[in-house]
C-alpha cells in the first residue's frame, strides 16, 4: 500500500491502540472486549449458576470442591465499527494558502483509521464536502488507501450539513473531524441520539492559529461559507472578536461534553500524530 | 484654438484634480482576507479612510479624469482660431440725400488694399457692400432719401463683430456730411454700442451750393406765404421758380420743359379748415389747414397726417411741374412757425432739390467721434456673438463614451471584489 505523504504519520501512529470506550456488542471476533461472555479461553469469572445456564459451562472441579454449582465465564473480544465524517466546507480551507485546518483534518481522520484498522476493525469514511463521498465500514486491506484517495481527491467548498451524515452512520463509533462552523447544533442533537443508543461519538474541533488571532494586516474580514458576510476587524474589533471565539470555543466544548460526546480540540499547530495519540490515549484510559 | 467659455474648462480641469484628491483620500474597503470566524466580529461599519501615497484604481482615475476633462472642454465650446489680421476697416457710406458727389470717392480712398473691408452704404436704410459693387456706388452717390445714422451704427456694429473674426481690432469710418436730419434720438445710444473711436471724414453736404433760389416773381406782403420765404438779399441765384396760382400756361409747360420749375399752389383760403398734420422730410406741423385735389400721377412731396400726397410733382422736359394741395386759414400766425416755413421753402425749391440740410453740430459730430482715439478691440467686438463650435459635440460624445467605460470599469472591480 502506498501511503504516499501519509507515510510519516502512518509510521508514527503504528502501535497505537484505541481501544473502544466501554464493551461493545459485536460478534466478529476482535480486539475489544464484548458485552458478550461465552466459549472463548479468556478466562473471566465464576458466577453461581443460575437455571437456563448451559450445564457445558458449570466447572465441575469447582462443584466437586464446592458443592456449589459455578458457571465459568469468558471474556469475548470483537471488532468496533468506526466511522470518520470529515467537514469539507469552505471553513476547512483555512488559512490560505496551506489549508491547515483541511490538511491536519485529513491527517487525523487517516492516522485514526489506520490505528482502528491496525485493531481490524472496520473504518469507513463520510466527507461532507461539494460531493459527498460515503466509503463504508470496510476491514479489507485497501480501506486506508481507498480513505486517502478519496480525501485527496477533495477540496473544501460550499456550505454542507454534517448531522446527516453522523446520524446515518452504520457504525458504533463516530468520529467528527469539523471546525463546527456549520450546523453545530444540528451535529450535537444528532451526536446525543448516537450516544443515547450506546455509540460512542467523538468530537474533534480543529481550530486555526489565525482563527484565534488573526494576522495583523487583516483589515477586512470575509466569511467563506457566506461571502456577503464582511466585517472591519481594527482595533477594539480585534479584541473584541477574540474575547467572542474564546468564549464560544469554550461554550462548545461544554455543550458537547453536556451531550455526551468526547470533545477533542486541535490546533492547526499540533502534530496529527499527536492529535491522534491524544484522542486514542485518552480513549485507553477512560476504558481502564 | 481658443475657447469661448474658458471657465468651463477651468471648472473641468478643477473637477478633475479633484477626483484625483478624492482617489487619494477616498473611503477604501481593504483588501478582503477570508476569515471562517467572521462572524464574531462585532458588526460595525466596512469603510475606512486611508490616505494614500498613491491614487487606488489608476484605471479608474484615468478615464474619470478624461471624461471631466472632455466634458469641461466641450463646454468650453473651443474654436479653431482663423489667423488675424492687425486691422480691419467697416466704411460707412452716406448715400442719403444730404451728400454731395464727393462721399463715394472718399471713401474709395479710404479703403487701402489687404485690409478686410466691409463697406456700408445707407440713407435711411443700411446696405453691406459687395467689393465688385463699388463702381455702381460711384456711378450713383446718392439716392434721395433722408439719411439714418442709428440703422448705419447699428448695421456697422454687426459688420465689425463679424469682422472681428479676422482681426485683432476694426477702424470704424463714416464718411458723411453728418447732417442734422441725420441723427436722431438713437443716435447715441447706438454710437455707444461701438467700443472704439469713429473716423469721421466729413463730406459736402449738397445744399451747400444747389440750395440758392428765388422766386421769378416776389410775392406780396400779404401773401400769406412771404412770410415762410428767404429774405430777398439772400435769395439771390441763377435758379428760379415760377409760382402760379391757376392752372399752368402754355408758357408756364414751355419755362418747365426748358428746366424750369412751375409751383401751381393756390393759397387762397378756404371755408373748410380743419386739424390737419402736414409733413415734408422731417419737419411735421398741425394747424388749421385745408385740403385742395392733386393730380393723382407724381412724385409725392408732402403727405398728410393720414398719408394722402399733399404734393406732386412731375416731371415736364428737364423741369417739372409741382402741384400743392395746402390752403392757408385766412388768419393766424402758422407762417411764423419755422417747421412750417420749412415745409413752404421745400415747397418752392426748384425740381429735384430737397428741402435744405442743416449740419449737425459740433458736439454731435464730436460725440459720433468718441472721446478716445483707439480703434475697436477684436476682443470686445466679438464678445457676446454666438459662434458655433464644431468641437464640442465631438468633445461632448467622447465624454459619454468615457463615463459608459468608467461605468463598465467599475462594474467588473466591483465583481472583483
Amino acid at each position: 500500500m502506498s501511503a504516499g505523504p501519509y507515510g510519516a504519520l502512518l509510521d508514527a501512529v503504528r502501535g497505537v491502540r484505541w481501544p473502544a470506550a466501554r464493551r461493545v456488542t459485536g460478534a466478529t471476533l476482535g480486539a475489544h472486549p464484548s458485552q458478550l461472555r461465552g466459549n472463548s479461553s479468556e478466562f473471566s469469572e465464576f458466577r453461581p449458576y443460575r437455571p437456563g445456564d448451559d450445564p457445558r459451562r458449570v466447572d465441575w472441579r469447582l462443584l466437586a470442591r464446592s458443592d456449589r454449582a459455578y458457571v465459568r465465564l469468558t471474556t469475548d473480544r470483537a471488532t468496533f465499527r468506526t466511522s470518520m465524517i470529515v467537514d469539507a466546507s469552505a471553513s476547512m480551507a483555512f488559512p490560505e494558502p496551506a489549508f491547515d485546518k483541511w490538511r491536519l483534518a485529513r491527517e487525523v481522520a487517516v492516522g485514526l483509521g489506520a490505528v482502528a484498522h491496525s485493531e481490524a476493525d472496520p473504518v469507513g469514511l463520510a466527507i461532507a464536502g461539494p460531493e459527498a463521498v460515503v466509503l463504508a465500514p470496510r476491514a479489507r486491506r485497501s480501506v486506508l488507501l481507498e480513505m486517502i484517495r478519496a480525501l485527496d481527491a477533495t477540496t473544501p467548498a460550499g456550505s454542507v450539513a454534517i448531522a446527516p451524515l453522523v446520524a446515518s452512520a452504520r457504525a458504533a463509533r463516530v468520529v467528527v473531524i469539523t471546525d463546527l462552523l456549520g450546523d453545530a447544533s444540528e451535529l450535537l442533537a444528532a451526536a446525543a441520539l448516537r450516544v443515547a443508543s450506546k455509540d460512542e461519538v467523538i468530537i474533534v474541533h480543529i481550530v486555526a492559529g489565525e482563527e484565534l488571532d488573526p494576522p495583523g494586516d487583516a483589515l477586512l474580514a470575509v466569511d467563506p461559507e457566506q461571502p456577503t458576510l464582511r466585517r472591519i476587524l481594527d482595533g477594539e474589533m480585534r479584541a473584541r472578536y477574540r474575547d467572542a471565539f474564546t468564549r464560544w470555543l469554550d461554550e462548545m466544548g461544554a455543550a458537547t461534553r453536556a451531550a455526551g460526546v468526547r470533545y477533542v480540540r486541535a490546533g492547526t499547530d499540533e502534530p496529527a500524530p499527536h492529535v491522534v495519540r491524544r484522542i486514542a490515549g485518552e480513549t485507553a484510559r477512560r476504558g481502564a | 484654438m481658443t475657447f469661448l467659455a474658458p471657465w468651463a474648462l477651468a471648472v473641468g480641469a478643477l473637477s478633475a484634480v479633484g477626483a484625483l484628491v478624492l482617489h487619494l483620500v477616498a473611503r477604501q474597503r481593504p483588501a478582503a482576507f477570508v476569515l471562517p470566524t467572521t462572524r464574531f466580529i462585532p458588526d460595525q461599519r466596512t469603510l475606512v479612510s486611508r490616505v494614500a501615497t498613491r491614487p487606488r484604481d489608476l484605471l479608474l482615475l484615468a478615464l474619470r479624469m478624461l471624461l471631466l476633462l472632455a466634458a469641461g472642454a466641450a463646454f468650453a465650446r473651443p474654436v479653431l482660431t482663423p489667423a488675424r489680421g492687425a486691422i480691419a476697416h467697416v466704411v460707412l457710406l452716406d448715400r442719403s440725400r444730404a451728400v454731395a458727389n464727393a462721399a463715394a470717392a472718399r471713401a474709395r480712398a479710404l479703403v487701402g488694399s489687404g485690409s478686410p473691408v466691409v463697406i456700408i452704404a445707407f440713407d435711411s436704410m443700411p446696405t453691406t457692400l459687395a467689393p465688385a459693387a463699388w463702381d455702381s456706388v460711384t456711378a450713383s452717390p446718392r439716392t434721395g432719401a433722408p439719411g439714418s445714422l442709428s440703422a448705419a451704427l447699428v448695421a456697422a456694429r454687426r459688420a465689425g463683430a463679424a469682422l472681428a473674426q479676422r482681426a485683432d481690432s476694426v477702424q470704424l469710418h463714416l464718411v458723411s456730411p453728418v447732417a442734422a436730419s441725420e441723427l436722431d434720438a438713437a443716435t447715441a445710444r447706438a454710437r455707444a454700442a461701438w467700443p472704439g473711436a469713429i473716423q469721421v471724414e466729413r463730406v459736402a453736404m449738397r445744399t451747400d451750393s444747389t440750395t440758392s433760389w428765388r422766386l421769378e416773381q416776389a410775392l406780396p406782403a400779404s401773401d400769406p406765404l412771404a412770410p415762410s420765404l428767404p429774405a430777398p438779399e439772400t435769395a439771390l441765384s441763377q435758379r428760379t421758380v415760377r409760382l402760379v396760382r391757376t392752372f399752368p400756361s402754355a408758357a408756364d409747360s414751355a419755362v418747365a420743359r426748358a428746366g424750369g420749375t412751375i409751383v401751381r399752389w393756390d393759397t387762397a383760403s378756404t371755408a373748410r379748415v380743419a386739424a390737419e398734420g402736414l409733413a415734408l422730410g422731417d419737419d411735421v406741423v398741425v394747424a388749421a389747414l385745408g385740403r385742395a385735389s392733386l393730380p393723382p400721377a407724381g412724385r409725392v412731396l408732402a403727405r398728410w397726417a393720414d398719408a394722402t400726397p399733399a404734393a406732386v410733382e412731375q416731371r415736364v422736359g428737364t423741369g417739372c411741374l409741382r402741384d400743392v394741395g395746402v390752403r392757408m386759414p385766412g388768419a393766424g400766425d402758422l407762417a411764423l412757425h419755422p417747421p412750417f416755413q420749412r415745409i413752404v421753402r421745400g415747397l418752392l425749391a426748384p425740381c429735384g432739390m430737397v428741402s435744405p440740410e442743416v449740419a449737425a453740430s459740433d458736439a454731435d459730430v464730436a460725440m459720433i467721434a468718441g472721446a478716445t482715439h483707439a480703434v475697436a478691440a477684436g476682443d470686445v467686438l466679438r464678445a457676446g456673438v454666438a459662434q458655433p463650435s464644431p468641437l464640442a459635440p465631438w468633445l461632448l460624445a467622447l465624454a459619454i463614451a468615457l463615463a459608459v467605460a468608467e461605468l463598465a470599469v467599475r462594474g467588473s472591480a466591483r465583481e472583483e471584489a
